[in-house]
């Protein structure tokens, strides 16, 4: 058996009795329900659950002590009648209040219970018993209430009396009570007021509102959906496109290394002084340092966080120059690099090539370390990569990442390799004009042909 | 707010509630142990904490029941003490009287100092049946009851407590009071008067406790009120025979009182011989008696000559005499011992029959004197210094 009281009614039996300046007492109406509880479990078999619950709904408090029964404790029916008029098949316990007992029913109420149960006809009558217990110096007083069942065995009396919401409602549900609510003003207010928020079948209208937005949204998400689809569709075909492209450049790549490595070998044979030993004695030859990208460029996957270099593109695809220049010619391009990143030694000796006769320029060019950045239409990726590419390598990161790979005296510091391009420039510029490069970019950035980032 | 005098209960309570408690527990005298009064403890008041004092109306009272305490609650109203109070039976909580067979709660009247306490003793008149209907559990002990109720003697002083039956074990105690029929009116007055507190009435209280419902363990006590214990020769006095294994209350019981009436006849007689002995003395011996207890008889010292040699002889009588035979002191008045006093010889032992009367014990004293003389002189001239 579960009892359970509303907060408000609690309060207002504590209010009557704190309030009191002796014993007091009342009666508790309310209602008792069957609660019949099913449970299933793996094993297949239910099983059910009766319980009985009491809810008091509202108290009826007594004017006076003995007013419905004498000094022998006779409950007079009169004065029962009298007292609760028709809320009488409502009652379902009786309460009393006293102050500084103990918690057990005393001899005149186990008598009174005794009669009210014959009575009132209720055989399980609940008696609720407050007592308020304070301290000898007054500092604390508690409040203590027990709900006794003494229709029960001796030893099965006390029901725990649960008071819903009284407690933490942050973290529990605020429940609601099943008092059934009675008041005429509330009825006749809600009735007025109701088509605001009720609709004609009863159910409130934000709701319906509510689940039409969230429709709609479905709806537009199913659509969004399609679209996703597609364009992702669309992307899969260019990253092939993109994959076989990136896979032909690498092919051209290196079908010309091996043509400049045969006409390298045909000029190395005439002339015997070859300055490229000395520009670049960590490099080998000014030459080697273009080819670089090349061998590693197959290594690249097209859409790897490393893309092809300049130079690698340049060399593949005579496009990509506005000039007249051969692809070999592209491949000894300077590599773009933005200021104070750390120099490629390479360019040193295209940069000479570039000057065409302008030494001065030249010698600018080397000093500012400037680069071409050749025109790339290989801007679009598909994923954008390439133009990611582009970018870095005008800042310099292409570099560090080729010159990871390939060379291994690469030398961090910019400065010393601006020094060093300076000072190898002239020897090289022979040879190298010799091929008629295009003109270097110059070093205030104007670009020959070529674009800068 | 234990052991509160009864004043400082009566300053406390509520004024209008003053009397009725007042008649409890000056007068309160409940049950058969009337040595013990009733005792009030945990005064606390109904009325809200902003009320002035003094305004006390609730209360527990100790009720001494069966050799048990019991602690009732007793609930007045400050506010409407015309309205009869309410009780809780503290551990006994089934035990619900009729209120029908309580007229001073029907009737009650606030105005009556004694109602309260009228009330009281009817409750526990109802509390003694409702112990007396819980023996039932138990067929022997119900047996015991009703064989000692048949008995005049014993069935109207009885008090029974029927102990909680342990709900692991099963078993069921419980504990007869009787008060003994025996008559202590004839016990001589000097020996009552000798204790410190009122005696009140005196009585004889026997208590059988029965540990088991099939009376395998059985404890009886004594309890003599102390005007009695002292006059019977202390608590020497409260041996009783052990219960018999397999016998009854209604052949033991008057066992111990034949008992207790034959040890207050010894006294009785006793006191009678005492005097017969020390009238015959004083007879025999007329001037040579210094002094004697008057009131008790149980001293006499004559001042002898025998031969131009004096001495004392004290005679001290105990109190199951003639049973016990009296000792007699011989005292020299010339010699010292060492330690500065008069030098004595105790005898205990010397010719003596209890079947005597007064005179011939007088005479054979006499006879006992004159034989045992001279050896006392010697032995003071040889041990004593002058």
């Amino acid at each position: 058996m579960a009892a359970s009281i509303s907060g408000y009614t609690f309060s207002s039996v504590c209010y009557h009795s704190a309030n009191s300046n002796a014993d007091h007492e009342g009666f508790l109406l309310g209602d008792v329900r069957q609660e019949e509880t099913v449970s299933i479990s793996d094993t297949q078999i239910s099983s059910a659950e009766l319980l009985q619950v009491v809810e008091i709904h509202h108290h009826d408090p007594c004017a006076q002590l003995f007013s419905f029964y004498d000094y022998a404790g006779k409950v007079s029916e009169e004065s029962l009648n009298s007292i609760l008029k028709d809320r009488r098949k409502n009652v379902i316990g009786w309460y009393r209040f006293r102050r500084n007992t103990q918690q057990q029913m005393s001899f005149r109420e186990q008598i009174i219970h005794k009669q009210l149960t014959q009575l009132l006809g209720v055989p399980d009558l609940v008696f609720l018993l407050f007592s308020f217990i304070s301290t000898a110096n007054s500092s604390t007083h508690a409040l203590e209430y027990v709900l006794f069942r003494p229709n029960r065995s001796r030893y099965n009396q006390r029901i725990t009396l649960s008071i819903p919401n009284l407690g933490n409602t942050s973290q529990q549900e605020y429940k609601v009570s099943s008092v059934p609510n009675t008041s005429l003003n509330y009825a006749k207010v809600i009735k007025e007021h109701g088509a605001e928020f009720f609709d004609k079948d009863g159910v409130m209208k934000d709701i319906r509102t509510i689940f039409q937005v969230y429709s709609a949204l479905q709806d537009k998400l199913q659509a969004v959906c399609g679209e996703v689809e597609q364009s992702e569709r669309v992307k899969e075909k260019i990253q092939e496109e993109v994959n076989k492209l990136k896979q032909q450049i690498a092919l051209r790549k290196r079908k010309t290394a091996e043509e400049e490595r045969r006409l390298r070998e045909a000029q190395n044979a005439d002339s015997h002084s070859t300055p490229e030993e000395n520009t670049e004695p960590c490099e080998g030859s000014p030459l080697s340092g273009i080819t670089f990208p090349t061998p590693s460029a197959p290594e690249r996957p097209s859409t790897s966080p490393n893309p092809p270099s300049y130079t690698d593109l340049m060399s593949q695809d005579d496009s990509l120059l506005p000039s007249s220049s051969p692809p070999t010619s592209a491949a000894l391009l300077p590599r773009p690099q933005a200021v104070g990143s750390p120099g490629h030694p390479t360019p040193g000796p295209t940069v000479m090539g570039l000057g065409l006769g302008h030494g001065l320029g030249l010698g600018l060019s080397a000093s500012s370390n400037p680069v071409t950045t050749p025109s790339t239409p290989y801007l679009g990726n598909g994923d954008g990569s390439s133009s990611d590419s582009l970018d870095r390598q005008a800042a310099g990161q292409e570099d560090d990442d080729d010159e990871e790979e390939d060379d291994e005296d690469e030398d961090s510091s910019e400065y010393e390799n601006l020094v060093s391009e300076g000072a190898h420039l002239p020897m090289v510029s022979a040879s190298v004009l010799a091929q008629g490069r295009p003109a270097a970019l110059s070093p205030d950035g104007d670009a020959h042909g070529s674009q800068a980032t | 707010m234990n052991n509160m005098s009864p004043e400082v209960a009566l300053h406390r309570i509520s004024p209008e509630l003053r009397p009725l408690l007042c008649s409890v527990v000056r007068n309160g005298r409940v049950g058969l142990d009337s040595t013990n009064c009733l005792r009030v403890t945990d005064l606390k008041t109904g009325c809200t904490s902003l009320t002035p004092g003094p305004c006390c109306d609730r209360f527990k009272l100790h009720i001494p029941y069966a050799g048990e305490t019991l602690k009732w609650d007793i609930i007045f109203n400050a506010r409407y003490p015309e309205l009869p109070p309410d009780f809780i039976f503290g551990e006994d909580a089934e035990f619900l009287p009729e209120p029908s067979e309580l007229p001073h709660l029907v009737h009650w009247d606030a105005g009556n100092p004694e109602c309260l306490l009228q009330l009281v003793k009817e409750l526990i008149q109802q509390y003694h049946h409702y112990q007396c209907l819980r023996l039932r559990e138990s067929s022997r002990l119900l047996f015991e009851y009703d064989s000692l109720l048949e008995d005049p003697n014993y069935g109207r002083n009885m008090e029974i407590y029927a102990g909680r039956k342990n709900s692991w074990t099963g078993e069921f105690s419980a504990r007869f009071l009787l008060k003994l029929p025996v008559d202590f009116s004839n016990i001589p007055i000097y020996l009552l008067k000798d204790t410190a507190l009122d005696p009140g009435e005196d009585v004889a209280l026997l208590s059988v406790s029965f540990e088991d419902a099939e009376a395998t363990q059985v404890f009886p006590k004594l309890y003599l009120s102390p005007s009695i214990e002292h006059a019977l020769g202390g608590s020497s006095a409260l041996h009783i025979p052990a219960f018999p294994s397999g016998g009854c209350l209604i052949d033991y019981v008057p066992q111990v009182c034949q008992l207790l009436t034959n040890k207050v006849q010894y006294v009785i007689q006793g006191y009678h011989k005492r005097r017969e002995y020390i009238a015959a003395f004083l007879s025999h011996f007329g001037t040579g008696v210094v002094e004697y207890d008057a009131e008790g008889f149980t001293k006499l010292t004559l001042l002898l000559m025998w031969k131009d040699f004096c001495f004392l002889v004290h005679v001290d009588l105990p109190l199951y005499f003639p049973r016990d035979q009296p000792t007699l002191t011989f005292q020299s008045v010339y010699h010292f011992t060492n330690s500065g006093q008069l030098y004595s010889q105790v005898q205990k032992s010397y010719p003596y029959s209890p079947r005597w009367d007064g005179n011939e014990m007088a005479k054979r004293a006499k006879a006992y004197f004159k034989s045992f003389i001279p050896q006392f002189q010697e032995g003071a001239f040889a041990n004593g210094k002058l």
